[in-house]
C-alpha cells in the first residue's frame, strides 16, 4: 500500500506537467489580456508592462521561462497585484480555506452520517421524509440565498456574529461560513448515506443477522457501517476539493480572503501567474485528497488491495 | 444651466489658483462639533489594492488608500478643492512653467525631509518605462518630454522636472497646463522615498518597510482582508488629523458590504448595491450619503459599423433614450440624465445639451423615425448591442432595448460577456453598440474629450472631427483661460453633434456612511476623501 | 460471522445469477411497486409533473408576454389585477410568465447535462475501477486534472470560439460536473469488483466489457441515482455562472438561476422577486431528491 501511495504521489508531477500546460494555452487563447482595462493604456506602456511580465517573449519561452521557476519553488509575481508574489497570495489564503473547509467537512460527516442513518432507520416513514428535508435544505436552495439568509438572522437580528470578515481565525467570524458549507456537504453525505445504509440492511448478511436476532444497534454498528460507509467516503472526496478550493459563494457573501476568490479574481483579472499557481494548487490538493480516499477504501474494504 | 455655470466657474478660478498662499486648510472641525473620544474609522474600499506603490496604483481603490500614505505638491480637500500638500506656494511663472515653493517641515516616515529631489526622482521612476505606470503616458503628456521618456524614446533626465534648490521644483509643460495645480495632487506625481525603494527593492511597500509622506502611515495588510493605517507621527499638519487609526477593508460583494455596515463591522458602504438606493433612504436617512460625481455613463457607437456609421441612425438611436425615466424610474439612485460627453461639475468646459433633449417625447419619436426612413433603415432591424455582466448595466440595457423596440421598431439583439472580453471587444472595434462609461482622472474637460477625440487610445466610438481636433488644440494653447473654455466648449458641442456616443447618465455615488463619520462633504466632484479631512463626531 | 458471510455470499451470487439468467419475475414490475411504497417520491413525482406541464403550457394561457416591460408597473407585487399574479420584476415584466419560460430552459438543461455528465461518470468510473493498475491511474489523474481547470476560462473560451449556442451550455455544464460521478462510481467498483458474482462471472469467461454492464454497473445504481440528484441542483445552478458569461441564455430570455441571482439583489426590498423562482426552483429539487431516493429503493438489487 505505501508503494501505491508513493507512485501515486510520483504520479502527480506529469499531472501536473499535462494540467499547466493546458492551462497555460487556455490562459492566453482567453480574450482580453492583463493589461485590457477600462482606462485603455497606450501603447507604449502596454510594451512597458509586457517587457517587465516577460510577455514579449515567444509564448513558449514564456512557458519554459515559467516551469523553471516553478521548479525553485516560485509561483511568479502576481500580475494583478503587483506588490505580492503567487507564493504570498496563496499562502495567504490557503489556511483561511483549509479552515473553513476542513471544520464544515469534519461537522457534516457527523451531522449527515447521522441523519443519514436516522432517516434509513425509518425508511419510508414521516421521519425519514422530514429528516431529508432538512438535510436536504443545503442542496434545493442555492448557496447564494442560504447565505444572506444566515446572515440576516445570526448577524443583524440576533446580532450574536459578525456578519462577515475575517479576522485571525476568530471562531465567531468562522462559524457562519462553516454553517453555510455544512449546509452544502450535509445534504449530499446524508443523502448517500441514507441510501447505502438502506442497502447494506437489505443485504443477505445483515438479513441472516436480523433473522439471528441479533439487536438493531449491533446490526448498524457492528455490521452495517462500516460497508455503507464506502460510497459516503468516495463523495468526501470531490467534497474535500470543492469545499476548500472553490467555495466561491461562501467566501463572497461572508468576505472571506480564501482560495476560491483568489481563483475567480485571478481568471476575470487574466493575472496569468496566480491562475497558474493556483492550479497547480488545487491539483495537488485533489491528487492528495484523492489518495487519501483511495486509502480510506482499503481501511474500509480489506478486500481492495491497489 | 446657471448653477451649472458657477460650478464651473469656481473650479477653473480654483484650478487656476495663482499666488495661493501656504495656510493649512485641512481638517478643520467646525465650532461646536464634539469629537469622539475615540478617532478610528472602518471604511470599505471596494477592492483589494493592486498596489501600495503610488506609481503604479491604477484602480480607485488603491488611490484612495495611497492619497492617505503619500501627499504631492498639492491635495484636494473634501470638497474638491485644491490646497497646498507638501508645497507651500505655486506660481505660474511663464505659460509653460510651474514653480512650486515646498515647505521646510514635510518629512518622510523615517524623518527625513521631502525634498525636491524626491519629487525629480518620484516623477521620473512613474515615468519610467522598467517601472511599467500604467498611468504613465496619462499625465506624462502634461510634462515636457513625458510622454516621450514613458515611451523610452527619451532619457529620463529630458523630462521638464528640475529641482532648482532644495525646496523649489519647476515643472514645464510642452504647452499652458492652467489645471497643473490639480493634477500634481495626484501621487503618481508626487515624491518617492528613493532611500527606502533602494534598500528594499520590490518588497518596499510592505508594513514596516514602506515610507511615506502623507498623513497616515502603513501599519498591517492582510491581502483581501483588512489594510490598516495609523495617525503618522511625522506628518507635517499632524495637528490637524483627528483620525488615529483607519482600517480599509476590500469587501466587492455589495449585499456584504451593507450587512457589515448594518451590523457595525463597517462604517462605509463602498457603494450601495443597485435597486437599493431608496430603501436604505426610507431606513437610514442620516447614514445615507448621495452626491454627483465626474463620471459618465454611455453607449459608444461604432462609427466603422456599417449600420452606425450613418449619423442618421446614430442620431435617432439617441434621440428617443428617454433619459428621465432612466434616471428616476429604472436607476432610481439619484444619477442625472446627460446629453454631453462633459459631465456638470467639470472645469475647462461648458456641459453642451442637444436642441431635441427639450422637446416632448412624441416629437422626438416622430423625428427619430423620420431619420431612420431616410437612412433606410425600416423597423424590424436589427441592432446589436454589447455589454459586460452586471446587474445594473442590465436593467440600463433592457430599458434601452425596450426604447428602441416599442418608438422605432428596432429589434435589439443583446449579447452579454465578461468585463475582459467586452473590453477587447470595444479596443478592437468589433461591436455595433457597447456599453461604456469614464471617470475622470482630473477634474478638467480634456478628460472627458478624450473619449470622442481623434485617435486617442480611449476613442473606441472610431470617430474623428478634425474641426473641433483644431479647436481643442487652439484650446490647449492659449493662456485665456475663458478663450480655452470657449473654445472647449464649441469643440464638444461639434462632436455631439456627430453623435459618436450615447451620453445616458452622470454617475452619482449613492453610499452609506455612518452619521457621526464628519468632514464627509458631498461636493466633492472626484470622491476623493483624504482620511485626513474626517473625523469621529461623539455619539 | 465467517459463516454467515459465506451464506450471505451463496446467496448474492444465487440472487444475482437468477437475475441474469432465468429473468423470471419481471424486475420492472417490482420496481414500480417498490417505488409506489414510497409515497413522498409518489406525490413528488405527481407535482414535478405540474411544473413541467406549467412550464411547457403556461406561457401560451398567459396573458402577459416575458419579455415586454412596463414602466407603470414596475416591482409590483404580487396582485389579481392585471393578472400579474407573481407580480412584477424590476422592469415590469410579468414575473409568473418568466417563471415559467425560465423552467423551460432551467429543467431541459437540467436534465440534459445530468443525463450527460451522470453517463460519461458511470462509463469513466466503473471501466476505471473495473480495468484498474494502469488504466485506472491514468482515468484518475485526468479526473484529478479536471478539478484544477479554471471552470470561468473554458467557459469563456467556449463562447469565443464556439459562440452562443445552447448545446454548449449543456456541454460545458457536463465538462465540470462529470467528475464527481466518476470517482464515486470507482470507488463503489472497486469494492464490487472483489465481490464473489464477480470473480465467478469472470471464472465462466463472460468479457470484460459484459462484466462491467451487465454485473458491475446495476449494482452501482443505488448509488448512481443518489449522486444524479445531488448533480442536479449544480447542473441547474452552473446554467446562471454560465449566463453570467455569456454563454446560454441572454435577456430577455431567462432561466431560474439568472431569476433567483437577479431576485437575491433585491431580496430585501421586493422579496417576490426572489421568492417565487427560488420557490420552483426548491419544489424542483426536493421533488428530484425524493423521487431519487423513491427510484433507488426500487432498483435496490438485493431489495426483493
Amino acid at each position: 500500500m505505501w508503494s501505491y501511495a508513493f507512485r501515486r504521489v510520483l504520479m502527480t508531477i506529469p499531472t501536473l506537467l499535462l494540467v499547466i500546460t493546458v492551462c497555460y494555452l487556455m490562459l492566453h487563447a482567453t480574450p482580453g489580456g492583463p493589461f485590457d482595462t477600462e482606462r485603455k493604456i497606450s501603447a507604449a506602456v502596454l510594451a512597458n508592462l509586457q517587457a517587465k511580465y516577460h510577455l514579449d517573449l515567444p509564448l513558449w519561452q514564456q512557458y519554459l521561462y515559467y516551469l523553471k521557476s516553478l521548479l525553485q519553488g516560485d509561483l511568479g509575481a502576481s500580475f494583478r497585484y503587483a506588490d505580492w508574489s503567487v507564493n504570498d497570495l496563496v499562502a495567504n489564503a490557503l489556511p483561511v480555506s483549509l479552515a473553513i473547509g476542513g471544520g464544515s467537512l469534519l461537522l457534516s460527516v457527523f451531522i449527515g452520517v447521522g441523519l443519514g442513518i436516522i432517516a434509513a432507520l425509518r425508511q419510508n416513514s414521516i421521519i425519514d421524509y422530514l429528516v431529508m428535508l432538512v438535510g436536504n435544505l443545503g442542496s434545493a436552495f442555492p448557496s447564494f440565498i442560504i447565505g444572506p439568509v444566515l446572515i440576516m438572522v445570526f448577524a443583524i437580528w440576533l446580532k450574536v456574529s459578525p456578519a462577515g470578515g475575517w479576522n485571525d481565525f476568530q471562531i465567531s467570524y468562522m462559524l457562519l461560513p462553516m454553517a453555510l458549507l455544512t449546509f452544502i456537504n450535509v445534504s449530499t453525505i446524508g443523502r448517500v448515506m441514507r441510501g447505502s445504509l438502506i442497502e447494506v440492511l437489505n443485504s443477505n448478511f445483515i438479513r441472516t443477522a436480523k433473522a439471528k436476532g441479533l439487536p438493531m444497534h449491533t446490526i448498524v454498528f457492528r455490521h452495517s457501517l462500516k460497508p455503507a460507509l464506502m460510497p459516503v467516503v468516495s463523495v468526501l472526496g470531490p467534497l474535500a476539493i470543492s469545499s476548500i478550493t472553490s467555495a466561491v459563494v461562501t467566501e463572497s457573501v461572508f468576505s472571506l480572503p480564501g482560495l476560491g476568490k483568489l481563483i475567480i479574481n485571478g481568471a476575470s483579472n487574466r493575472d496569468y501567474t496566480l491562475v497558474l499557481g493556483l492550479v497547480v494548487l488545487v491539483t495537488v490538493v485533489a491528487v492528495v485528497l484523492n489518495l487519501l480516499v483511495d486509502l480510506a477504501y482499503a481501511l474500509l474494504d480489506p478486500k481492495i488491495r491497489y | 444651466m446657471k448653477k451649472t455655470m458657477t460650478i464651473s466657474v469656481l473650479a477653473a478660478s480654483v484650478a487656476l489658483g495663482l499666488g495661493v498662499s501656504g495656510a493649512a486648510f485641512a481638517a478643520k472641525v467646525p465650532a461646536g462639533v464634539q469629537l469622539a473620544a475615540k478617532q478610528e474609522l472602518i471604511r470599505n474600499n471596494g477592492s483589494e489594492a493592486e498596489s501600495l506603490d503610488p506609481a503604479l496604483a491604477e484602480s480607485v481603490g488603491a488611490n484612495n488608500i495611497a492619497r492617505d500614505l503619500f501627499e504631492g505638491l498639492t491635495a484636494t480637500d473634501a470638497d474638491g478643492k485644491v490646497v497646498p500638500g507638501v508645497a507651500e506656494s505655486w506660481k505660474q511663472t511663464d505659460p509653460t512653467t510651474w514653480v512650486f515653493k515646498l515647505r521646510k517641515n514635510a518629512k518622510w516616515s523615517d524623518g527625513s525631509s521631502v525634498t525636491a529631489d524626491d519629487f525629480v526622482y518620484g516623477i521620473r521612476r512613474f515615468l519610467d518605462p522598467k517601472t511599467a505606470s500604467p498611468y504613465a503616458t496619462t499625465y506624462g503628456i502634461f510634462l515636457i518630454n513625458g510622454k516621450e521618456a514613458a515611451e523610452g524614446k527619451k532619457p529620463l533626465t529630458d523630462v521638464g522636472v528640475k529641482a532648482t534648490d532644495k525646496y523649489t521644483l519647476e515643472i514645464k509643460t510642452p504647452y499652458p497646463v492652467a489645471f497643473m495645480p490639480e493634477l500634481v495632487s495626484n501621487t503618481q506625481l508626487g515624491p518617492a522615498p528613493k532611500q527606502a525603494i533602494e534598500k528594499f527593492g520590490k518588497d518596499w511597500t510592505k508594513p514596516g518597510k514602506l515610507v511615506g509622506n502623507g498623513a497616515f502611515v502603513l501599519k498591517e495588510w492582510l491581502v483581501n482582508s483588512k489594510l490598516i493605517i495609523e495617525k503618522s507621527a511625522t506628518y507635517w499638519d499632524k495637528g490637524n488629523v483627528q483620525l488615529t487609526k483607519v482600517t480599509y477593508l476590500p469587501i466587492e460583494d455589495g449585499f456584504a458590504d451593507v450587512k457589515m455596515f448594518q451590523s457595525g463591522e463597517n462604517e462605509w458602504v463602498y457603494q450601495l448595491p443597485p435597486g437599493t438606493y431608496a430603501k436604505y433612504k426610507a431606513e437610514l436617512p442620516k447614514d445615507i450619503r448621495n452626491a454627483p460625481m465626474l463620471g459618465l455613463r454611455y453607449y459608444g457607437l461604432n462609427a466603422k459599423d456599417p449600420m452606425m456609421k450613418d449619423i442618421r441612425v446614430r442620431k435617432a438611436l439617441s434621440m428617443v433614450i428617454d433619459r428621465d425615466i432612466l434616471s428616476s424610474k429604472i436607476t432610481a439612485d439619484g444619477q442625472v440624465p446627460a446629453y454631453s460627453v462633459v459631465v456638470r461639475g467639470t472645469a475647462g468646459s461648458d456641459v453642451t445639451s442637444y436642441d431635441w433633449a427639450k422637446w416632448p417625447m412624441a416629437q422626438r419619436v416622430a423625428e427619430a423615425k423620420k431619420l431612420l426612413a431616410a437612412a433606410g433603415v425600416q423597423p424590424g432591424a436589427k441592432i446589436k448591442f454589447t455589454y459586460n455582466t452586471s446587474e445594473y448595466h442590465k436593467k440600463m440595457a433592457i430599458f434601452a432595448a425596450s426604447e428602441w423596440k416599442s418608438k422605432l421598431g428596432l429589434n435589439t439583439d443583446m449579447e452579454n460577456m465578461e468585463f475582459k472580453v467586452l473590453l477587447k471587444k470595444r479596443h478592437d472595434g468589433d461591436y455595433q453598440i457597447a456599453r461604456n462609461g469614464w471617470v475622470a482622472d482630473y477634474n478638467d474637460a480634456t478628460t472627458f474629450l478624450a473619449l470622442v477625440q481623434c485617435g486617442n487610445d480611449q476613442n473606441d466610438n472610431g470617430n474623428c472631427n478634425p474641426k473641433a481636433e483644431e479647436l481643442i488644440k487652439q484650446g490647449s494653447q492659449s493662456q485665456d483661460a475663458a478663450k480655452r473654455k470657449q473654445l472647449l466648449t464649441q469643440a464638444t458641442k461639434m462632436i455631439m453633434d456627430d453623435y459618436p456616443m450615447i451620453p445616458l447618465l452622470q454617475y452619482t455615488v449613492p453610499r452609506l456612511v455612518k452619521s457621526y463619520v464628519g468632514g464627509y462633504s458631498t461636493k466633492n466632484p472626484m470622491d476623493r476623501y483624504r482620511n485626513k479631512d474626517l473625523y469621529i463626531i461623539k455619539h | 460471522m465467517l459463516r454467515s458471510k459465506q451464506k450471505a455470499a451463496a446467496e448474492a451470487i444465487a440472487a444475482n445469477v437468477g437475475a441474469v439468467a432465468v429473468d423470471g419475475r419481471s424486475p420492472w414490475r417490482d420496481a414500480r411497486e417498490r417505488f409506489f411504497r414510497n409515497k413522498a417520491a409518489v406525490l413528488s413525482l405527481v407535482i414535478l409533473t405540474l411544473i413541467t406541464l406549467a412550464c411547457v403550457f403556461g406561457p401560451m394561457l398567459l396573458p402577459h408576454s416575458y419579455e415586454d416591460t412596463d414602466w407603470d408597473a414596475m416591482s409590483m407585487a404580487p396582485t389579481l389585477l392585471n393578472s400579474h399574479y407573481f407580480g412584477t420584476d424590476e422592469l415590469g415584466r410579468d414575473l409568473l410568465v418568466r417563471c415559467l419560460i425560465g423552467g423551460r430552459i432551467s429543467l431541459m438543461v437540467g436534465l440534459m447535462a445530468t443525463i450527460a455528465s451522470v453517463t460519461i461518470g458511470i462509463v469513466w468510473g466503473a471501466t476505471a475501477g473495473f480495468l484498474g493498475g494502469k488504466v485506472d491511474t491514468l482515468m484518475m489523474r485526468i479526473v484529478d486534472m479536471m478539478y484544477a481547470v479554471p471552470y470561468l476560462l473554458i467557459a469563456i473560451l467556449m463562447v469565443t470560439l464556439l459562440g452562443r449556442e445552447f448545446y454548449l451550455v449543456v456541454l460545458t455544464i457536463t465538462v465540470f460536473s462529470w467528475m464527481d460521478m466518476a470517482r464515486v462510481v470507482r470507488g463503489q467498483t472497486l469494492s464490487i469488483k472483489s465481490k464473489e458474482y464477480i470473480e465467478a462471472a469472470r471464472a465462466i469467461g463472460v468479457s470484460t466489457g459484459s462484466i462491467i454492464f451487465r454485473h458491475v454497473v446495476p449494482n452501482l445504481l443505488g448509488i448512481v441515482v443518489i449522486y444524479t440528484t445531488v448533480t442536479v441542483p449544480g447542473v441547474i445552478l452552473t446554467e446562471s455562472v454560465l449566463s453570467f458569461l455569456g454563454l446560454g441564455v441572454q435577456e430577455p430570455m431567462t432561466s431560474w438561476g439568472v431569476l433567483i441571482e437577479d431576485g437575491t439583489g433585491v431580496m430585501e426590498t421586493t422579496p417576490w422577486i426572489l421568492l417565487f423562482p427560488a420557490a420552483m426552483l426548491s419544489i424542483t429539487l426536493y421533488c428530484a431528491n425524493y423521487i431519487g431516493d423513491g427510484m433507488r429503493d426500487a432498483l435496490d438489487p438485493k431489495d426483493r
